[in-house]
């Protein structure tokens, strides 16, 4: 039988799950748009590793992502993760030598900086230059061009075409006016990741030293056009690694199969009929003080197994 | 007089002070959510998160009863110190007109208007009795400083979780109680054993992480604003110290000058390597202490900033070269209306996981182990 780790990130748009062995040779990804329902995707994206893969001993669960929590509560994760360290965790494993990680995801913007296999420093979006990933996916569906597509009809532009950045709402204002101006949709386009890219390193890579080797991932890696952008504005080549969109997930497998070869512990894994266990999550206003927090509560099968969302801890320590 | 005040860290303090000078206190909320949504409701829209939060914190006082509010003004080039002149014409534009709103500013730029303020405060309690009892009061502070400072070194080791935050909790309301200088130094006593009675765990020099916090004061102090940090990093076995504490703010703004210890000006000394004049809020004081506490052996810092607090993000411009300089990795937080927190843990958790991986790289001799040890050798001996 085949001995595996599991990996989960769930983001705010793909929930992503693979399999690695022991030699982190990627037995298994899938790619699964989360549509605001995180439970029914980790359960869909575990149910499909099990079919792909047949049997398996499962020897850990790391989980990672902003839904990290829930995920690790459904499965019974040995590690759950923030997704800076598991992202860097994978880079290094597969590009030893890198320097820069650029993360651009769906709703998160990150740089990572490496040295000596290292985090030695990092950065997220802040304020602004959020929702990346989620405003070339509306822009997509806006000029009616599939999201595929995108990065390829950038690349067939012919000339540049400026677009504002700083802000989405900016951006689209701008490429409204520029479109009524005749600028055909390839090049406004490649104006707009430009724009994006420019806006990124301005914003989220402000005052970092960025070094190559460059390592560019998330969802938006998908996007020539954006790599393209990059590869222009930083006059350098980037690399968008094989399993770019799965490599949080990845890194999160990793994490779990250090944790348990350190700790020597048997791993938390509720198995694989957890994808048929009924999960719930609901969520109460705490009444306890004029907070009001909205605290969210996890069961399995009527049994509540995690609760989080108050201020005060009151109900995530009640456990 | 019905009085209240703006809520800020342990807010005990400020209803000690007015229940000295013999008051009706009105005791503030602490800041939630309400507070903070009556608090945007009622501003205006680019000021920085702590005139809206004070701004709350006003109307739910007054809610509450409060005729007086009273409230220390700005000092140097700073939004703040056109805070109280706000929220003056923002009362008066909802009509609260008998409410009374006293502001404090630095003594030394209008002794006389200062002098003013503290005979309307002074409630007509004799001098001596005043003296005397504003002598508890600043006992009372660095007592309660010093108890949170052990909270601090205590919590990431806990055995039991959320323990040391209760035990804070029981602190807090014991001191609450306290009514003469003699009860003082007993309870100090008792709340000491308390926490050294704690169950902890026994760590290594070589594991120990300490990161201290730095920025402007309402946000670096208020931790119903700041997502409660110290608590976040303190459970992910962190140690703690802020760049503020209230006694010491005492006195390095309160205590005439000549008696005044020398650390704050040292720290000032220290921020002015790179921010050359004073450009109002804690922007000098911030850097001075990056530095400060970088020299003391600190693994990291978090630099808490208000979303458009112009001095802090003055600061956070030189951070990247003040990191490279000093060599400590340094995280900016901006602190605005938004709760979620999932972006905010799980940048700490980030910062939190570098450290320890740099600390790994480098283990070198540190000088602290004992809690105790380590509170005296804090303690400011004063005259």
């Amino acid at each position: 039988m085949r001995e595996i780790y599991i990996g989960v990130d769930v983001g705010s748009v793909s929930t992503n799950v693979v399999a690695i062995d022991r030699k982190v040779n990627v037995l298994f990804k899938t790619y699964i748009r989360t549509n605001g329902q995180p439970i029914d995707s980790v359960k869909e994206g575990v149910k499909q590793l099990k079919e792909t893969l047949g049997d398996v001993e499962v020897l850990g669960v790391g989980t990672t992502g902003s839904g990290r929590q829930l995920a690790g509560a459904i499965l019974g994760a040995d590690v759950v993760k923030n997704e800076i360290t598991a992202h860097a965790t994978a880079t290094i494993h597969f590009v030893p030598d890198v320097r820069t990680i650029f993360e651009i995801g769906g709703q998160d913007s990150k740089i990572i900086i490496i040295k000596d296999q290292m985090v030695v420093d990092f950065a997220m979006n802040t304020v602004c230059a959020a929702g990346t990933g989620s405003f070339l996916d509306h822009q997509a569906e806006r000029l009616k061009i599939p999201i595929e597509q995108f990065g390829d009809l950038a690349l067939s532009a012919t000339r540049p075409v400026r677009i504002a950045g700083r802000c989405t709402v900016f951006a689209e204002s701008d490429m409204i006016a520029k479109q009524q101006f005749g600028f055909s949709k390839a090049e406004i386009i490649r104006g707009l990741c430009d724009a994006l890219v420019r806006n990124y390193l301005n914003n989220v890579g402000r005052g970092k030293n960025l070094e190559p080797p460059f390592v560019f991932q998330g969802g938006v890696a998908a996007n020539k056009g954006i790599k393209a952008a990059f590869e222009r504005e930083l006059q350098s080549k980037v690399i968008v690694p094989e399993h770019f969109n799965v490599m949080g997930a990845i890194g999160s497998a990793i994490l779990a199969k250090e944790y348990i070869e350190k700790t020597g512990n048997k791993t938390n894994f509720r198995g694989f009929d957890a994808a048929d266990i009924e999960f719930s999550t609901s969520s109460f206003e705490c009444k306890g003080c004029s907070n009001r927090c909205e605290v969210v509560k996890v069961s399995m099968e009527g049994k509540v197994i995690a609760m989080w969302g108050d201020r005060c801890g009151k109900w995530t320590n009640s456990l | 007089m019905k009085v209240s005040f703006p809520y800020m860290g342990s807010a005990i303090v400020y209803k000690k002070l007015f229940e000295f000078l013999e008051h009706e206190v009105i005791m503030p909320p602490k800041p939630t959510q309400r507070t903070m949504d009556l608090g945007v409701k009622y501003s205006p829209e680019f000021a920085c998160i702590p005139l809206k939060m004070v701004m709350g914190t006003y109307l739910e006082a007054i809610e509450k009863g409060a005729k007086v509010l009273v409230t220390s003004g700005g000092h140097g080039p700073c939004r703040a110190g056109f805070y109280g002149d706000t929220h003056r014409n923002i009362l008066k534009s909802l009509g609260y007109d008998d409410v009374e709103l006293i502001i404090f500013d630095a003594p030394q730029d209008n002794w006389k208007a200062f002098f003013r303020n503290v005979q309307k405060i002074r409630n007509g309690v004799p001098w001596h009795k005043v003296i005397n009892r504003m002598y508890t009061l600043y006992r009372f502070v660095q007592k309660l400083d010093e108890l949170e400072k052990m909270v601090q070194k205590i919590r990431p080791y806990e055995v039991n979780k959320g323990q040391t935050t209760q035990v804070w909790n029981q602190i807090q309301e014991k001191f609450d109680k306290i009514k003469t200088r003699k009860e003082l130094y007993r309870v100090y006593e008792e709340c000491k054993q308390m926490l050294l009675s704690i169950p902890t765990r026994k760590v290594e020099e070589k594991d120990i992480i300490r990161v201290g916090i730095v920025g402007e004061i309402y946000v670096v102090m208020e931790s119903s604003i700041n997502f409660g940090i110290e608590e976040i990093l303190g459970n992910l076995g962190v140690e703690v110290e802020r760049s503020l504490y209230l006694f010491e703010w005492i006195n390095d703004n309160l205590v005439p000058w000549i008696l005044r210890p020398k650390r704050f000006k040292e720290i000032i000394k220290k921020g002015q390597r790179y921010i050359k004049i004073l450009i109002g809020g804690h922007a000098v004081e911030t850097v001075g202490h990056i530095i400060d506490f970088k020299e003391r052996g600190f693994d990291g810092i978090v630099h808490l900033m208000p979303f458009a607090c112009l001095p802090e993000l003055v600061t956070q411009s030189l951070i990247p070269k003040i990191s490279k300089e000093v060599d400590i990795p340094i995280l900016s937080l901006p602190i605005d209306e938004q709760t979620g927190k999932a972006n905010m843990l799980t940048r700490i958790e980030a910062f939190v996981d570098l450290l320890k991986n740099r600390k790994k790289g480098e283990t070198k001799e540190v000088f602290i182990d004992n809690i105790q040890e380590h509170v005296q050798e804090e303690r400011v001996v004063m005259v």
